[in-house]
């Protein structure tokens, strides 16, 4: 029996991973398609980066004095190339910047100094040129106003020196040396919230996403499972065979189970690698040590999760074959199971941005029927510590799932699988009349 | 002779259609026995119940003593199924296919190897079988078809349409590989057919149907004396009543 479940297991992993309709989607383009499009972002960073490096400034210094001296000082040793501008005229200026290909033009006004030295605000014209946009372009131009803000700190340093000699700027400007800690299950940890919540967040946010993937991934392919041995015509030889036809079923779901999980990871792979194309890396743990501030999954949280996981795939499963069943090709089977969909989106928006109990009555009942809501919960458990949520939508899942495997065994047992159809076709026909 | 298949009063009603009315045959042990009739006539119906996918309205069908639906596992170690449009997974090599078809009836590798064996020798594909499926040929891949419906030497061969859509030579070739291996191993066989002239190289007796009754049988050579007719073709016409 064990052997005959095996073949059928072995047969649908060759038959999915060598089919390019689900080769290429499921695993190779998000393994090719995310990292390409982190390249391109990287790429682009580093330009912009490099571009920061290479800053070429107009200066038209209309006025002379010492502080308009200090400035310019100030950005040639910050390695910034300066071409003076003699001739006062602005619209001549404006186009040798353009022409020019230079970062900016800085404009001294006359009496800047003057005001400067006297205590007062003085004004400093930038501009910047626009030539269409781009992350290089605006990266490069609000580095020239960083510039002018760097050495508007270094005047405000040299202000509170002259003022209070006796005094550090750094103490003047920072009276309170603020040290934030969270509070974890009663106890005092030196943790930032903030970065504890962006962990906590980061987590909720990938899981889920992960989940949904995991399940429209494996949906598709048990569908597909199903549908592609009615489009093959291989399905009458099959269940002609000496083998229990539950085992044949069990088989389909391991199959597809089995190649959505590398599906998922693939993504998931893909996906993580362009992210921290742009963030640097993951925040993983933010150099936080989880297991020291007792928020580390324990392995009962991980026995939970995965259970849950475990039962949201079988049930999806069965409900994507059982409906598969009533499909005349792959075409309509993903016909029939895309809008299922709906119950992973629905769940993943929710569990991402809130926390189902403070939602109105009715739509909390309404998300926890959805059984996929469940593992999404499940994932928290061990920043919650409410495993009996998880335990309960471990049970009402096992419940569902076991419904839906009957359904999708008797429609396997009985001549139902070859006779049952869903007659669209003549139903648009009929519309067209 | 010990009988094989025994099919009694069989009516499968679809909806408003009722595919077979009263149909009832039996087959000797060792026998080729082939069902004849156009297009809709409920051949196809009464193979499926007989290789228990399709479950009769009343009626039953016995095969060697198994009841089709209360013995339905039985049956189906006793049976070996080739529906008229099969196929085949075209993401496997023609190896692989007859390597997984046969680890269902195999105890071990060294049997599955032979049965794969057998069905190398059957369906003359040689080293086409390294290759995957969907780069074989309509006949090459019923050839390969025919060839796992018969490795197993299975107790019955039930075959819907053997030669289904295949060209000349495709046909002669299919032919004689059911009419030479199946005699030297003793297999009985359940064809149906609406080629005549197949069917009378083939089987040892024929029913000719229609409407989802058995309106004549008899070994080919006896039905063409019944009603005096020079081959098949004229006796259907006599029967059915469209010569």
């Amino acid at each position: 029996m064990l052997k005959g479940l095996f073949n059928i297991v072995v047969k649908e992993v060759k038959e999915l991973v060598r089919d390019p309709k689900i080769l290429l989607p499921m695993i190779i383009i998000p393994l090719i398609m995310f990292p390409l499009m982190g390249f391109a972002i990287q790429t682009s960073m580093e330009a912009a980066e490099e571009g920061i490096g290479k800053i070429s400034i107009a200066v038209m210094d209309l006025d002379g004095g010492p502080v308009a001296e200090n400035l310019r000082i100030n950005l040639t040793n910050w390695n910034v190339k300066i071409v003076e501008i003699d001739d006062p005229d602005l619209t001549e200026a404006f186009s040798y910047v353009q022409e020019s290909n230079l970062t900016g033009l800085i404009v001294i006004p006359s009496g800047f100094s003057q005001n400067i030295t006297e205590g007062k605000t003085s004004e400093l014209e930038v501009y910047a040129p626009f030539r269409g946009g781009g992350i290089t372009e605006s990266t490069s131009s609000s580095a020239v106003s960083s510039l002018v803000s760097l050495f508007e700190n270094n005047l405000i340093d040299q202000r509170i020196n002259e003022r209070f000699p006796e005094s550090n700027s750094t103490t003047v400007l920072n009276p309170i040396a603020l040290s934030e800690k969270s509070i974890i299950n009663g106890k005092g940890v030196d943790v930032n919230p903030e970065v504890l919540f962006g962990l906590v967040i980061s987590q909720s946010t990938i899981i889920p996403v992960g989940i949904m993937m995991l399940l429209i991934f494996a949906m598709q392919l048990a569908a597909t499972a199903v549908a592609s041995e009615k489009e093959e015509k291989t399905l009458e030889t099959l269940l002609t065979l000496p083998i229990n036809r539950f085992m044949i079923l069990a088989g389909k779901l391991t199959g597809s189970i089995i190649v959505a999980v590398v599906g998922a990871i693939a993504y998931l792979i893909g996906f993580s690698y362009y992210t921290s194309s742009f963030t640097g890396a993951i925040p993983t743990d933010a150099g936080v040590d989880l297991a020291a501030i007792g928020l580390a999954p324990t392995f009962l949280s991980y026995l939970l999760m995965g259970l849950s996981l475990f039962m949201a795939l079988l049930s999806a499963l069965a409900l994507a074959i059982s409906l598969s069943v009533f499909a005349e090709d792959v075409r309509g089977a993903q016909a029939l199971v895309g809008p299922l969909s709906i119950l992973f989106v629905f769940p993943m928006i929710f569990t991402i941005f809130t926390d189902i109990s403070a939602l109105p009555f009715p739509l909390s009942v309404i998300l926890l029927a959805i059984p996929f809501t469940h593992p999404m919960l499940a994932a928290r458990v061990s920043f919650t510590g409410d495993y009996l949520t998880a335990i309960g939508g471990i049970l009402y899942m096992t419940v569902f799932t076991v419904i839906v495997l009957y359904i999708a065994a008797r429609l396997f047992g009985t001549e139902k699988i070859l006779t049952a159809k869903l007659k669209f076709r003549r139903f648009s026909l009929r519309r067209k009349k | 002779m010990s009988v094989a298949v025994e099919a009694k009063d069989l009516v499968k009603v679809f909806g408003s259609v009722r595919a077979l009315d009263g149909l009832s045959f039996s087959i000797e042990n060792g026998e080729i026995f082939g069902l004849i009739g156009l297009n809709g006539a409920g051949k196809t119906t009464a193979l499926r119940i007989t290789s228990t996918l399709l479950l009769p309205t009343s009626g039953t069908v016995k095969v060697f003593g198994r009841d089709v639906v209360e013995e339905a596992s039985e049956v189906r170690s006793l049976i070996s199924y080739l529906p008229e449009e099969a196929g085949a997974y075209k993401n496997l090599s023609g190896n692989e296919y007859l390597k997984f078809m046969a680890s269902f009836r195999a105890k071990n590798k060294d049997a599955v190897r032979e049965l794969v064996d057998v069905a190398s020798e059957i369906s003359g594909l040689g080293e086409r079988l390294r290759d995957k499926v969907k780069g074989y040929s309509k006949g090459m891949k019923r050839r390969l078809l025919v060839a796992r419906a018969l490795m197993t030497k299975p107790k019955l061969a039930v075959l819907d349409e053997p030669t289904s859509g295949l060209d000349v030579l495709h046909s002669v070739h299919v032919r004689g590989i059911i009419k030479r291996y199946v005699k030297k191993q003793g297999v009985t066989v359940l064809l149906s057919s609406h080629n005549m002239l197949e069917v009378e190289y083939l089987c040892d007796r024929v029913a000719l149907i229609n409407k989802g009754r058995i309106l004549a049988t008899g070994s080919p050579a006896e039905l063409k004396t019944r009603y005096k007719a020079v081959n098949l073709e004229d006796v259907f016409g006599e029967v059915v009543g469209f010569a």
